[in-house]
């Protein structure tokens, strides 16, 4: 009853017409997002975050919510029409619903992905009301040392579970951890890895990471490419799904959903585990298993309403406890506190309006996407013809003048720009990106609730493993760091025979 | 065509974002106000040294509200210069504002304790002391369940097992790490074994108090309100020298026989290199506005004491400050350095772990080989995106943001195969100009 009354709450905030207009904004630019191959939802919040300083927290982060959720939807466009995902949640739509576009059903395929969009968004937002109270509570139990231990196992499930190799995401991790160290320490007021340069004592901003990362390091990744570019499918057939397509369809975005919201709300990487998985479960289960690789509907309906259902999952542990576990997640939590908000258990209580506005604005959002990506495909589909040149030249310039504005230095720029370079050579490596933004937000906060549980066992590490939650949470990083191995000796035996 | 419809769509939707913005920074604008203002300057700067939203911040911002209230000055500007507690902001003043004798800069305790714990190589006695303008009282809390009821009996604690005692708070070196660093020194125990856990601000301290991870929390009376107010944490000790209006039922620190007083104050500062008319201004200007009947409103509406003092006694409230703040925070530092009892893990285990770990890693890449390289990635557009980035950082500060921003887009464009130079240069330059114009006058935001 509680949660129920707490949310007509949220929409009494999320339904304010100034709040409506913030929400279709953010849904617009995230679908726009989206649809541009190269630039995604953490890169778009994190140049918009020096602009909502005069903006407050409220309508900021409706329109972020927007963006987050745009992004997933329009993410599958262009995965369907163009086969180059807008972000990596798409890769899997891209290899059937790509297909699907190429036999000239792109229409249906747009429609298979955005209704099951919205199933899945609206499903998991309301799985995320229900859970999201549940996990506050349980929070409140929380100590430095289950935070620790909490922060560890995102390390370990985003580097060991993401990307090609366990070496590759420990790679990128660390890169993230490094830069994560630089600054002052706030525990003893030591400055660390400064190399006596005033600009580093209060360490990288976010910001800076992320959009070196990701935007400059993607322009100069594309820079070396875009000789290799196809070109747009147009989108034909029609939009209306064929009675069969929807009875292939509907329970894909079940399962999808199902797969999505728990996968998602665990601290193990995100949106793209499952969406693979969605994939193979419906491999698995369909009726004509020999369509897959042919343009199977199932192959675009489950993944799609997967990685929307694990967008909200990854919610969960955001707010309730603070702990992102995606990039996209990561700078939301970083705006969190440039507003001086500490999301956690005490941010419901203290916030209600905000969090529980937030949480009702995602159904409008879902909603007002529905709308804006069905009868009106064709105009995103549009943004496809954007000259690359133009394109890039305003992503680099836009993200230039947002990272002078951050600090007003230029010394945040050089700092970028080297970023950027590291990043394309991440790129080129095909070492994934996300492990090092998780390492810049969580490694800081890892190493502080490590020396305060320290602190607060005078200094007794047995004492921090022996307790149950921190013990059982630090199993299951082990656990997954030796999964593979584990599973490879498992079936190294022979089992017939 | 297309590229400048893009640029157009970029621009509306940008515009579109910053209209709040926008309509906000008119309404702040200086009206045009006469400049036969009372105490002869024609416009002020207040410097805030922290991000906008904090209580630096907001002093600045009320302090600029109230100023144009009363019509004190032409006009006055927050500007935000964020960094290492404001110790960046008291650089900035003291090195690039010297002799100007229209700039304050906020600031209080908090910076006071961060300019000795970080060892700055500024100090507050660089400036030009004006006035102290408000304070906020400490608090201690236990959560319910403790067994401290008061006072004496958390100090018997402290006297038995002075590392049983943890205290959660904000930022080391902050007010709350040096009210607990009075308190353990006035029960008698080394402050050094202060077992102090900073958290960063914004309620964990409150969450980690709430869970019982520690053993008392220490901040300001109204983070902690709603908790006292519903029974969740109990507050055994405020840090006034007399009960506090409203909330008579928590008994001082001192009346419970420690003498530990601390407000954690705010000031303003000038710049240093004024000569005595300047200075006489800016106090007159501070003093207006605080004896202002908004300003008292103001105070009352942010639950903020009144604790004007200037002149001679602020001087010399500051001077005792220092004494009192500089021996008790050299006592905590030394424990940092790696105590007996604190912090068992030091500041370089972990950037250690990190480095080494990093460096065996690194190793590994550049020694392995990839199976599959991948093909037709081309060198040369790499380096003609490197060479716009350079010239941005270079042009930026000579020729500004606009021809920086321009030179980089059309090194860009260039690089991803366009070959009408001349249309990039006027897109980039329309893009940028409509940037500019966003930031500086949509976000406050001065590019270069």
């Amino acid at each position: 009853m509680d949660t129920l009354s707490a949310l007509a709450g949220g929409f009494a905030v999320a339904l304010l017409p100034v709040h409506l207009f913030w929400a279709l904004i953010g849904v617009t630019l995230g679908t726009a997002i989206g649809v541009l191959p190269g630039i995604g939802p953490a890169l778009t919040v994190a140049l918009l975050l020096p602009a909502t300083y005069a903006l407050d927290p409220t309508p900021a982060f409706i329109m972020f919510a927007g963006i987050y959720y745009g992004g997933m939807y329009g993410g599958s466009t262009t995965s369907i029409l163009l086969n180059t995902p807008g972000e990596s949640a798409s890769i899997m739509s891209a290899v059937e619903g790509h297909l699907m576009a190429r036999a000239g059903r792109g229409g249906a395929a747009l429609a298979t992905a955005a209704i099951g969009s919205f199933v899945a968004g609206t499903l998991a937002t309301a799985a995320l009301t229900v859970s999201a109270p549940v996990m506050v509570a349980l929070a409140l139990g929380f100590g430095p040392a289950e935070y620790f231990a909490l922060a560890v196992l995102a390390f370990v499930a985003v580097s060991a579970v993401l990307g090609e190799s366990r070496v590759d995401g420990f790679t990128s991790l660390l890169f993230g951890l490094l830069l994560g160290v630089i600054g002052i320490d706030p525990l003893t007021g030591v400055p660390r890895l400064t190399f006596g340069l005033p600009q580093l004592l209060d360490g990288v901003d976010v910001v800076i990471v992320a959009v070196g990362l990701f935007a400059v390091g993607e322009v100069l990744y594309a820079a070396s490419r875009h000789h290799l570019d196809g070109a747009a499918v147009p989108a034909r057939g029609s939009l209306w799904m064929t009675r069969e397509e929807w009875a292939r369809s509907w329970k894909a975005w079940l399962r999808g959903a199902a797969i999505g919201f728990p996968l998602g709300a665990l601290p193990a990487g995100g949106a793209e585990i499952p969406t693979f998985l969605s994939y193979a479960v419906e491999r698995r289960l369909a009726r004509h298993p020999e369509q897959f690789g042919h343009g199977a509907i199932e192959g675009v309906a489950g993944p799609e309403a997967a990685n929307n259902a694990a967008a909200a999952g990854t919610l969960v542990p955001l707010l309730a406890l603070g702990l992102p576990t995606t990039a996209t997640a990561a700078i939301l939590l970083a705006a969190f506190q440039q507003y001086g908000l500490q999301p956690g258990p005490l941010l419901f209580q203290h916030e209600p309006r905000l969090v529980w506005g937030l949480i009702a604005s995602l159904y409008v959002g879902n909603a007002m996407l529905l709308v804006l990506n069905l009868p009106l495909v064709g105009v995103w589909v549009k943004l496809l013809s954007i000259p690359r040149p133009a394109l890039y030249g305003g992503i680099l310039t836009l993200a230039s003048a947002g990272a002078y504005s951050v600090n007003r230095s230029v010394f945040d720029v050089g700092l970028l720009y080297a970023i950027g370079g590291v990043g394309y050579l991440m790129r080129g490596r095909r070492i994934p990106l996300a492990p090092a933004i998780i390492g810049v937000i969580l490694g800081p906060m890892a190493e502080q609730q490590l020396r305060r549980a320290l602190a607060i066992a005078e200094g007794s590490a047995v004492a921090i493993v022996t307790r149950p939650l921190t013990a059982a949470l630090l199993a299951l990083a082990v656990v997954l760091l030796f999964a593979p191995a584990l599973q490879r000796a498992w079936q190294a035996r022979p089992p017939e025979r | 065509m297309r590229s400048s419809r893009r640029a157009g769509l970029l621009a509306l939707s940008m515009a579109l974002l910053m209209r709040p913005a926008s309509t906000q920074a008119q309404a702040a604008a200086p009206r045009p106000a006469p400049v036969t203002d009372a105490v002869g300057l024609t416009s002020v700067t207040l410097i805030a040294p922290a991000a906008p939203g904090g209580g630096w911040d907001q002093l600045a911002r009320e302090m600029q509200r109230e100023m144009e209230r009363q019509q004190l000055a032409g006009s006055a500007q927050v500007e935000n210069i964020p960094g290492a507690a404001g110790t960046i902001g008291l650089a900035h003043l003291i090195s690039a504002r010297r002799g100007d004798g229209r700039t304050l800069l906020v600031n209080g305790l908090v910076m006071l304790g961060a300019v000795l714990w970080n060892g700055s190589p500024v100090s507050l006695t660089q400036a030009t002391p004006i006035a102290r303008l408000v304070g906020e009282h400490e608090v201690v809390a236990v959560p319910a369940a403790s067994p401290h009821h008061d006072m004496r009996s958390l100090v018997a604690a402290l006297r038995e097992n002075p590392a049983g005692v943890s205290w959660g708070g904000g930022s080391a070196g902050g007010t709350d790490h040096i009210l607990a660093g009075l308190i353990v020194a006035a029960a008698g125990v080394d402050p050094r074994r202060t077992n102090y856990i900073a958290f960063s601000g914004g309620g964990e301290a409150v969450t980690a108090l709430l869970g019982g991870q520690v053993t008392a929390g220490v901040s300001g009376y109204s983070e902690f309100a709603p908790h006292i107010e519903s029974g969740r944490l109990r507050a055994i000790g405020v840090s006034s020298a007399r009960r506090l209006p409203g909330l008579a039922r928590i008994p001082t620190i001192v009346e419970q026989g420690f003498d530990v007083e601390l407000e954690n104050w705010r000031a303003v500062m000038a710049a240093p290199g004024l000569d005595a008319a300047q200075r006489r201004r800016l106090a007159t200007l501070v003093e207006r506005m605080a004896r202002g009947d908004g300003w008292r409103a103001t105070l009352t509406r942010l639950g903020w004491t009144d604790s004007y003092l200037a002149g001679a006694e602020f001087e010399a409230f500051l001077d005792d400050e220092r004494v009192r703040i500089g021996r008790i925070v050299g006592r905590l530092r030394g424990a940092a350095g790696g105590g007996a009892t604190a912090t068992p893990a030091g500041e370089w285990v972990f950037p250690g772990l990190v480095l080494a770990s990093s460096t065996l890693l690194l190793a590994f890449q550049l020694l392995t080989r990839r199976q599959t390289p991948e093909r037709g990635r081309r060198r040369g557009p790499v380096v003609r995106v490197a060479a716009g980035l350079v010239a941005f950082v270079v042009l930026v500060n000579v020729a500004g943001f606009v021809v920086a921003g321009t030179a980089l887009f059309a090194a860009v464009a260039s690089a991803f195969g366009s070959r009408r130079w001349r249309r990039d240069a006027v897109v980039g330059l329309a893009l940028c100009a409509a940037v500019f114009v966003m930031f500086t006058y949509g976000l406050g935001v001065r590019l270069p």
